[in-house]
């Protein structure tokens, strides 16, 4: 049987478009590589909710996956996130956060987030999770 | 300070440390600490606030910082920094995290500062009014001190 398609795969050969919004380049890094190894393409990042929100809506409507750091100095998470969601309501925005933000992760979803992941970031979890938000 | 404050801590750096970084992880010695405390070369200071409040603290020589973030990045990095020091922050992040978590289980309710991080000689951190337990963490990658300082409010 053929090989199973890479899930950045979008089908037509081009690969869904994401911005990661996130102040810890560490955090960027490892996004970056799971990501590009399942064929995404990273089109961008922000290390603040400022500039993440200016970006989006630069690329929107050519974007397609946002990541959002629930905390981050500037403009934190759900301020970014009721941002972005007053622009398009249909942002599929992913929540990156650490443990124990139980109740912003909540607050977020009831903001429009579609899920979340919990760090520390495994490959699988943050691509299946993805995948899920994708395919809705 | 009460002793129970400080587990949640040692506990999370024990796993975190064991299943993030694959290394031998051993705790030793709680020490108590009344007066200034002279910090080593790397100290990731977390702040808590609400019922209880204070500080935890981890506090590593460079070595040994540099060799945790090498591992974390799957690349040897040889300076401390803008990468090694977001990495031993989010390091801080999932020790904090799962702590917090354990805390809240057991019935205390505040809010964690993001970490923030201190690097250099001849530092000292000072408490005022706010006595310091230390538990040493002995890796196979160097030590590294939890000093934890909350009381509850
Ligand atoms: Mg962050």
């Amino acid at each position: 049987m053929g090989e199973k398609m890479p899930i950045g795969d979008k089908g037509d050969g081009a690969s869904f478009r994401v911005l990661i919004i996130d102040d810890s380049v560490f955090v960027v890094k490892q996004l970056t590589q799971i990501l590009q190894s399942e064929k995404f393409d990273v089109i961008d990042t922000a290390n603040d909710g400022e500039q993440g929100v200016e970006k989006y809506k630069e690329l929107h409507p050519n974007i397609d996956l946002v990541t959002l750091d629930i905390t981050m100095p500037k403009l934190d998470g759900i301020s970014t996130l009721e941002r972005i969601m007053e622009f398009d309501k249909d942002a599929k925005v992913i929540i990156i956060s650490a443990l124990g933000k139980e109740d912003l992760v909540k607050k977020a979803l009831i903001t429009g987030a579609r899920n979340y992941i919990v760090k520390p970031l495994d490959r699988e979890k943050v691509l299946s999770r993805i995948e899920s938000v994708l395919k809705k | 300070m009460r002793v129970e404050y400080i587990n949640p801590f040692v506990e999370s750096s024990v796993s975190v440390m064991r299943e993030i970084l694959g290394i031998e992880v051993k705790r030793e010695q709680i020490s108590l600490k009344s007066k200034a405390v002279p910090i080593l070369d790397v100290a990731v200071i977390v702040g808590l606030v609400g019922q209880v409040e204070g500080r935890v603290l981890f506090d590593m020589k460079m070595e040994t910082a540099l060799k945790i973030v090498s591992k974390m990045n799957e690349e040897e990095l040889t300076q401390f920094d803008e990468l090694a020091k977001a990495t031993i922050t989010e390091l801080g992040n999932m020790i904090t995290g799962r702590a917090v978590t354990k805390l809240s289980e057991m019935g205390y309710r505040f809010d964690v500062t993001p970490p923030a991080i201190f690097s250099g000689h001849n530092m000292e951190i000072s408490d005022v009014e706010i006595e310091a337990l230390i538990v040493p963490i002995e890796t196979s990658y160097g030590r590294v001190e939890i000093n934890v300082a909350l009381r509850e409010k």
